[in-house]
């Protein structure tokens, strides 16, 4: 029977790959065009054809946006945020989700539907009066501006995602450790914290994107030039050279390649074969 | 007697002589003498060419002025940068010194948020009123007071590429030259090089605003706005026959003639960018160009006027330096302010090419009108003020100009006819002019 | 230690919230004090007939887009959900554009659809079909905005992907043995099973879609061409931060968030009827 089913066997293989490999090709299409357009030389006439390799290839489209705008300038701002934002990120949302953990029904399920509640709130009706209280609080063209979400966990997103990994640690792991006398600070520290490694590294990663890639924040809120981060500065650059396709894709080359490149040494963990979700 | 009076009596004495020991010195101050000194901070919008002029200008002034430095804030472009007025204006802490177009300060005036500067002109030392073109003058002047002093009174003339002229074996345009001149060039150097069935090279290249359609309409006698008895603006007069031919004649560009670029090929590269890499022959703009074309390298070209109808006329671009009334220290933002619009202030930015001073005697000086300077033909901007007219200010108009122009935009690429972008520009602007009186 | 969270959310979220409701009854440009006009700012918008624009097409964007990113999430989770050779750098291709910065997508897909030099139209010129306008045109200009989207799956398929997980094996065998055949499984096993995170992705899904367009609006059109892709949050976004009216911006926020929660609730009572709150 079994040798019987192996041809279909190898045959659905093959077509699985092949599938596969067309689907990931897609997706990754795009992306390929625009690093080629972005190494095409600067000041010449728009490309008639889809060029897959410039002829010649160039850099000097990178070096152009450095020179058009302080882009080390943005670049800084950015990462002073992330380097702040994501570590209090960490904190402030895992606390919350152990608290949530720790809870009996129904307040747990009360503060779960409030958390879930507060995904549903679109970002658009908070900007305008969030303004406001900025301004009346004086964060107005402070890069503490950007970072306040932060002392909130960011996003209740984070929030649910550390209570479903405390949840599924047995409560006798917490109860062993209550029992030896360990507040509860003390528990979400060294017993907590420890068992959630893959949380605490989606967290990290999910965090950095929010805060890199932040873009109505910072149009907002930052008055001076000097305070961009990386999402202005390329939109300025927008501002300045409308259809040069060229710069402006080697301007999202370079705000995109960060969490291009944090996204593919992470992502081995999770999306590989054998791995978390497998 | 209590602790506390015991303590109090000597305490309240000791207070009294230390204020009185204070004021003694105070009265004997006058306080007008002390110089203006302190951190202002200055907001500017422009290219990065320009940027470099207001640098400049900020040097020089704080050569003359070292007890008071200026900050300079740039914001590239024009949208953004009146998002960013509007918003700090709001949030209370705009800058002290904005640049603002005549066009978009009725706004903050009407609000109150400006600090009159006519009074400070007039007990200025450096500069005073007379010096200055009336024309640039008058669109600041708000309910009598002088709001802001402008630094500019540019028109708009015709930018063209003299290589593209030469290789179409063209004569360059004249001063006096017609609509019908105008729109016979523009098509002989409208080409397709390739053959390939799609325009490479564009006769003109212009945006598709209301701003821009202005003077069309005044040259062919029509007017913007219809005004009621006291004279004050209550409608777009548009549908009027005079203005109505005036737009369709700009709409034909497009529409019939091709000699713009379609929506299409607009958004592949915009026309400023193709006249600047020389897929272009003429450009619409002010002065505002200059700067930055002076940087490309191998580029020939110089302005002409605009072409003329049955009627002469021409456009005020204008931008002044104004100061918020929430300015803190006044006085030093009034020292840059004074020093950037008197002579040696107003040469440094005009050197840069950016604007046509506003102060007489700049605007005829080489300053403006250096002969090794392109454009060679600066001289126009001048002699076109006499015709020179500027459009309604109204804490309205910014909302005006952006509906009309995106019904204007419209029939420009062929999406609606001359008559319904009209209707729908009257219509829909009509709530945001005042009641006239 | 919830403290943080609640007080943060209190002061970020609950305090603007309200603010943003209380506004929605003033008229307000930030330079002088609010002033109270009751229900004008609504009237307003109902006679405004960018407020129908922008409402018709965040529905448009909505209803095309939310069903084809569900059903492409369904389909790359079921295609790459088993443990083959490699599909861990297919997993990992097909999630990468999600990661991508919101400028910086946006600029790309502004290129990629360029009606004369983007890829898109290059390869269908190549192919000698007509090459639309896309965002020059208000009848295509929406599609790009749709397309774009699709690309961003990769949430939708991880969570898909944990749903897949939870079924046991042994259920597919059992069915197997039963002579059941793939369709069939996927019908009575797979989709009821996953139809939890599949409302649960749509809903979400839904309150995303009708946030997502807003940086590519602002990026790549501005709501050009004549309104074609004017959404709700841009639109709030200009009343409020362009023309400063933002008594009105409010009055539109809080319609859009009324609806929204309107949604909540209906989906929430579906969820409760089910009985999959437990799940969570």
């Amino acid at each position: 029977m079994t040798s019987d089913r192996r041809p279909g066997l190898a045959l659905g293989a093959v077509l699985h790959h092949l599938v596969s490999v067309a689907v990931a090709a897609t997706f990754l299409l795009p992306l390929v065009w625009v690093v080629a357009a972005s190494l095409r030389q600067p000041g010449l006439p728009p490309a008639r054809t889809i060029e897959w390799i410039p002829d010649p290839v160039s850099i000097g489209n990178y070096a152009e946006m450095f020179r058009l705008l302080p882009f080390e300038r943005y670049l800084l701002n950015s990462l002073i945020v992330v380097a702040i934002a994501v570590p209090l990120t960490l904190v402030t949302a895992s606390m919350a989700g152990f608290a949530i953990a720790q809870l009996e029904a129904p307040l747990r399920r009360r503060l779960l539907v409030f958390a879930v509640a507060l995904l549903m709130v679109p970002i658009s009706a908070l900007w305008l009066t969030r303004y406001l209280l900025f301004r009346q609080v004086g964060l107005v063209d402070d890069l503490g501006a950007l970072i306040a979400p932060a002392l909130m966990g960011s996003s209740p997103l984070f929030v649910l995602l550390f209570y479903w990994a405390f949840r599924r640690v047995p409560v006798e792991v917490y109860e062993t450790a209550r029992i030896e006398g360990a507040g509860a600070l003390t528990v979400w520290q060294r017993v907590a914290m420890p068992l959630a490694i893959p949380t605490i590294v989606a967290v990290s990663i999910l965090a950095f994107l929010l805060y890199w890639s932040d873009f109505i924040s910072p149009t907002l809120y930052l008055k001076s030039p000097e305070s961009y981060t990386l999402p202005v500065g390329v939109r300025q650059l927008q501002q300045l050279d409308r259809t040069n396709w060229p710069l402006l894709m080697a301007a999202s080359v370079l705000l995109a390649a960060p969490t291009v490149l944090v996204f593919a040494v992470i992502q081995r963990q999770f999306l590989r074969r054998d791995g978390v979700l497998d | 007697m209590s602790t506390a009076s015991r303590l109090g009596a000597p305490l309240v004495a000791a207070l009294v002589a230390a204020g009185s020991v204070g004021a003694l010195p105070a009265a004997a101050q006058d306080p007008s003498v002390v110089a203006p000194a302190g951190d202002v901070s200055f907001m500017v919008f422009g290219d990065p060419a320009e940027l470099v002029a207001y640098q400049e200008l900020v040097t020089s002034f704080e050569a003359a002025q070292p007890d008071i430095d200026v900050e300079l804030i740039h914001i590239p472009d024009q949208a953004d940068y009146r998002q960013r007025l509007g918003l700090d204006f709001s949030a209370g802490t705009p800058a002290d010194i904005v640049l603002i177009n005549y066009r978009r300060y009725a706004q903050f005036a009407a609000r109150g948020v400006l600090e009159p500067l006519g009074p400070y002109l007039d007990q200025s030392e450096l500069v005073g009123e007379a010096e200055f073109y009336p024309e640039a003058l008058e669109p600041f002047r708000w309910m009598g007071e002088l709001m802001c002093i402008p630094q500019n009174l540019s028109s708009l003339v015709v930018y063209y590429d003299k290589a593209l002229f030469d290789a179409a074996e063209l004569p360059y345009p004249t001063d006096h030259w017609t609509w019908e001149e105008f729109l016979a060039t523009a098509k002989a150097l409208t080409l397709d090089t390739d053959a390939d069935g799609r325009t490479d090279q564009f006769g003109l290249g212009t945006e598709a605003s209301i701003f821009r359609v202005a003077p069309f309409i005044w040259q062919n006698g029509g007017e913007l706005v219809t005004l009621s008895d006291r004279g004050l603006p209550i409608r777009l007069a548009f549908d009027t026959p005079a203005a109505r031919e005036a737009i369709q004649w700009f709409v034909d560009l497009q529409v019939v003639h091709h000699v713009v670029p379609s929506a299409v090929e607009e958004a592949a590269e915009d026309s400023e960018s193709r006249f600047q890499n020389g897929r272009t022959a003429m450009f619409l703009n002010s002065r505002r160009g200059v700067p930055t074309y002076r940087q490309i390298t191998g580029f020939d070209w110089d302005v002409a006027a605009l072409p003329q109808h049955t009627e002469q006329a021409g456009i005020l671009h204008s931008d002044a330096y104004c100061m918020p009334a929430s300015a803190a220290s006044k006085d030093a933002a009034w020292k840059f302010i004074e020093y950037a619009n008197s002579a040696p202030g107003q040469s440094v930015i005009a050197r840069s090419g950016r604007t046509v001073p506003s102060l007489v005697e700049v605007s005829q000086s080489d300053a403006f009108l250096d002969p090794a300077a392109k454009p060679a033909n600066s001289q126009v901007f001048l002699s076109s003020l006499p015709t020179i007219r500027a459009v309604p200010v109204l804490p309205g108009w910014v909302d005006i100009e952006e509906l009309a122009g995106e019904e204007l935009e419209r029939a420009f690429y062929g999406n609606a006819s001359v008559d319904e972008a009209i209707a729908e520009a009257i219509a829909r602007t009509q709530v945001f002019f005042g009641p006239g009186e | 230690m919830l403290l943080p969270f609640l007080v943060g959310t209190l002061l970020l979220v609950g305090l603007p919230a309200v603010m943003s409701a209380g506004l929605a009854f003033t008229s307000y440009d930030a330079l002088s004090p609010p002033v109270y006009v009751g229900f004008a700012n609504f009237r307003t918008l109902a006679a405004d007939p960018l407020t129908g624009i922008a409402l018709g097409n965040t529905l448009f964007f909505v209803l095309l887009a939310v069903p084809l990113r569900v059903l492409g999430a369904l389909a790359l989770a079921l295609l790459l959900s088993q443990r083959r050779r490699g599909v861990g750098a297919y997993r990992a291709a097909v999630y990468l554009p999600t990661v991508i910065p919101d400028v910086a997508f946006a600029l790309i897909w502004l290129w990629v659809f360029n009606p004369l030099y983007g890829p898109v139209n290059l390869v269908l010129q190549g192919l000698g079909l007509p090459m639309p306008g896309w965002l020059a045109d208000a009848e295509t200009a929406k599609y790009p905005f749709v397309v774009m989207s699709l690309f961003q799956i990769g949430e939708g398929f991880l969570v898909l992907l944990v749903g897949l997980r939870g079924i046991p094996h042994q259920t597919y065998e059992a069915a197997t043995v039963d002579g059941g055949s793939r369709i069939q499984q996927f019908r009575w096993i797979t989709l009821p099973l996953l139809a939890p995170w599949l409302l649960l992705l749509t809903f979400r899904d839904v309150v995303v879609a009708v946030q997502y367009t807003f940086t590519p609006s602002v990026l790549m059109t501005g709501g050009d061409p004549y309104y074609s892709t004017l959404f709700l949050p841009l639109l709030i976004f200009e009343e409020a931060f362009d023309r400063f009216r933002f008594g009105l911006g409010s009055a539109l926020m809080l319609s859009l968030f009324l609806l929204t929660a309107v949604a909540f609730v209906v989906v929430y009572s579906v969820f409760r009827w089910r009985g999959y709150a437990d799940d969570i």
